[in-house]
């Protein structure tokens, strides 16, 4: 229309997805602060006061911490299946299923001492979600169904799941009319490892530390690099597709099952939105992480601090979904900015100069 | 014994004018929402923003509702507002090329939130309009389709015939055609003339206009009222039903009118219902309407696996191109 139009890079622009991940947050807190302004608050103001209690004193840092560690392992359980090119929308209800196994667990041995407890409660979790996987990896695998749709429908399966639970065969008959379970044994309780922070940030840390030296150095990582680039080059090199699709999602579903767990601890007992938005969050996480577990780790503290500050402002009158709506559009706009990164605009003028690249300048946008 | 039990529920269930007025509804409800899913698909951008882009419609209805006392202004604003709204997904999926998965989901997440923080005052506010059934005479007494079919609301009709129009354009038109080329490959339709982009960007347009229809209907006739958590998963379902009918107008109608017909049922096995006060027409088998409210995503499931297998020596269903950014220098 003015003769803009985008042109391949030669080279990726270096450094360029914090770029663009900065102007996604530029465009969110812009926005953001337009609903604030109409909402009738000061933008600048509740920025602050978002910032101070996600940052301000090590007990703020600690509830920020808290926060990243299900989004962190939500966008690690995303990524693993993302590196192989895979989609695992079910995220969500793989939490919800790790939350139903822990609890489950913890029905079966109240008695048990705490630490051997928790264990088994984290295993089971992690087992409870690979299940929930399991079921769109060997159709995957198999059959060739599409994951993104199966693993998107079991969401719904299982919230619907832990909804019957908590309303009929797991109600808490003391609790008059609401629909929740019995608290969980006390022991079951995880360790606090500073201020409001238990040892989920350590456990969450550990996995994704863990994980990422053993996608970026092990055989089975390099594979699965390979597999998510070319599934012909796989082939060729004698990698099973088969058997790599279902080890990854399972896999992905583990971890995504261990948030679940690991949320029974924040919440005492399991409750229909144990996974209240997580596993959906963790796909912002990934995507924004461009699948790499380190990313993930930056991204999560980001948003942590993000959720934090959302609920901090409740109490202004301001609703906490100003945080998810803030989340989405750093994601929409980093998406957005990220075709940067391999293009570059160019002006109406510019491409007339005859050189070599002018040649698969071609038009996009008009 | 348990067989003349089962026909008896069957029977008292087949009979409840309420059920079927309910199946309607939610039919409709979900027809809207997954015919403009269809349209989108077929262009081949998949949007899995519909849930938020429901939410987005249903709190524009409702708000619209109350300002202007006009159902149809209302549902019209909602249409508008959504096609605007799903521009987002469009710049971000088709212009920029980025991940349709990720960008539809996003698009859901901004929605839902948008929704919930703009809405939170409506909460508390009554309904400020609803569509009323549509009484169309002598049909109307017929026993049976009369107070059901011959009794449903405006929008009813106006969905069937969305449905029409969307089949007769898509298959029958020059329009449609270049629509359906730009899904199944995009390099071709482009080579052929076809603005790819703008081509996309109308189909993810009219598929945001289509799922506001569905949002305002929920807020204007279906619940009637307003709350963050409204949608509550219809979107998915609407998103499932294109996968269930196949892409095609048709067989999404069966489709919606078969999962709103879940949704209708659901309830009814909760507690001993009743057709009038005699005790002879009861339903006996009790069901957890939860468990019946899983169904229509595990129909889903299965529905896909059985596409698959059937796709293995025959040409698969879906849009070629779905799910494909499109960048004329990358082809």
């Amino acid at each position: 229309m003015f003769g803009f139009r985008l042109a391949k890079r030669d080279q990726a622009l270096p450094g360029g997805q914090v770029l663009a991940f900065g102007i996604g947050l530029i465009v969110a807190l812009a926005f953001g602060a337009v609903l604030l302004v109409v909402a009738g608050h000061s933008p600048v103001e509740i920025y602050l006061k978002m910032a101070d209690a996600a940052f301000g004193s090590p007990q703020a840092w600690s509830t920020t911490l808290t926060q990243a560690v299900p989004l962190g392992l939500a966008g690690l359980a995303v990524a693993v299946a993302g590196s192989m090119g895979l989609w695992n929308i079910g995220a969500e209800g793989q939490i919800i299923a790790g939350a139903i196994a822990g609890s489950w667990v913890a029905r079966l041995g109240p008695d048990l001492p705490g630490p051997m407890l928790i264990t088994l409660m984290l295993i089971g979790a992690a087992i409870g979600g690979g299940i929930l996987a399991l079921g769109p990896a060997i159709a995957r695998a198999h059959l060739g169904v599409n994951e993104i749709i199966t693993t998107l429908m079991l969401n719904e399966i299982a919230l619907r799941t832990v909804r019957y639970l908590v309303n009929g065969p797991w109600k808490d008959p003391t609790s008059i009319g609401f629909p929740v379970a019995p608290e969980l044994p006390e022991q079951a309780a995880l360790p606090t490892l500073f201020e409001r922070a238990d040892i989920s940030v350590l456990i969450a840390a550990a996995v994704l530390i863990v994980f990422g030296f053993y996608a970026a150095r092990s055989k089975w990582g390099f594979e699965l690099r390979i597999a998510g680039s070319s599934e012909k080059a796989a082939e060729y090199v004698g990698i099973s597709l088969k058997r790599k699709i279902l080890t990854v999602l399972v896999l992905s579903g583990a971890i995504a099952g261990l948030v679940g767990g690991l949320r029974l601890g924040a919440t005492d007992r399991i409750v229909e939105g144990v996974a209240e938005g997580w596993g959906f969050a963790g796909i912002i996480v990934a995507a924004l992480a461009l699948m790499r577990p380190s990313g993930v780790a930056a991204v999560a503290i980001a948003f942590g601090a993000l959720r934090v500050g959302g609920v901090a402002i409740k109490g202004q009158g301001v609703p906490a979904s100003i945080a998810e709506i803030i989340q989405a559009l750093v994601l929409l706009g980093a998406l957005g900015a990220a075709v940067f990164t391999t293009y570059r605009i160019v002006g109406p003028k510019s491409y007339s100069g005859g050189d070599a690249t002018s040649r698969d300048t071609s038009e996009v946008t008009s | 014994m348990i067989i003349a039990g089962i026909l008896g529920d069957l029977q008292v269930l087949l009979t409840d004018t309420g059920m079927w007025v309910n199946l309607l509804e939610f039919g409709i409800l979900l027809y809207l929402a997954a015919l403009g899913e269809v349209i989108a698909e077929k262009a081949g951008v998949l949007n899995l923003g519909v849930e938020g882009m429901m939410a987005v419609g249903a709190m524009t209805g409702y708000w619209a509702g109350i300002q202007t006392g006009s159902p149809w202004a209302a549902a019209v604003i909602a249409a508008l507002a959504v096609a605007i709204f799903a521009m987002v997904h469009g710049v971000v999926s088709v212009v920029m090329g980025a991940d349709q998965v990720v960008s539809g989901l996003a698009l859901t997440i901004l929605g839902l939130g948008l929704a919930a923080f703009l809405g939170t005052d409506l909460v508390s506010q009554p309904a400020g309009a609803k569509f009323a059934n549509l009484s169309l005479g002598q049909l109307s007494e017929i026993p049976g389709v009369g107070p059901t079919l011959f009794s449903m609301d405006g929008m009813g009709w106006v969905a069937l015939a969305l449905g029409l129009i969307t089949w007769f354009v898509l298959n029958r038109t020059r329009a449609g055609l270049n629509l359906r080329a730009v899904g199944e490959s995009a390099a071709t339709a482009d080579a052929a003339g076809t603005p790819v982009v703008a081509t996309r960007l109308v189909a993810v347009g009219i598929g945001g206009a289509f799922a506001g229809l569905a949002g305002a209907y929920l807020t204007l006739k279906v619940t009637p009222s307003w709350n963050e958590s409204i949608v509550g998963g219809l979107g998915w379902i609407a998103v499932a039903l294109v996968i269930f009918g196949a892409w095609r107008p048709g067989r999404v109608l069966i489709g919606a009118l078969l999962f709103g017909g879940l949704i209708a049922v659901g309830p009814r096995f909760q507690t001993r219902r009743c057709n009038g006060d005699e005790i002879t027409n009861c339903i006996t088998t009790e069901i957890n309407p939860i468990v019946v409210s899983m169904l229509p995503y595990a129909l889903t499931i299965v529905v896909l696996v059985l596409l698959s297998i059937r796709s293995r020596n025959r040409p698969s269903l879906a849009p070629a191109a779905i799910g494909q950014a499109y960048r004329r220098e990358e082809r």
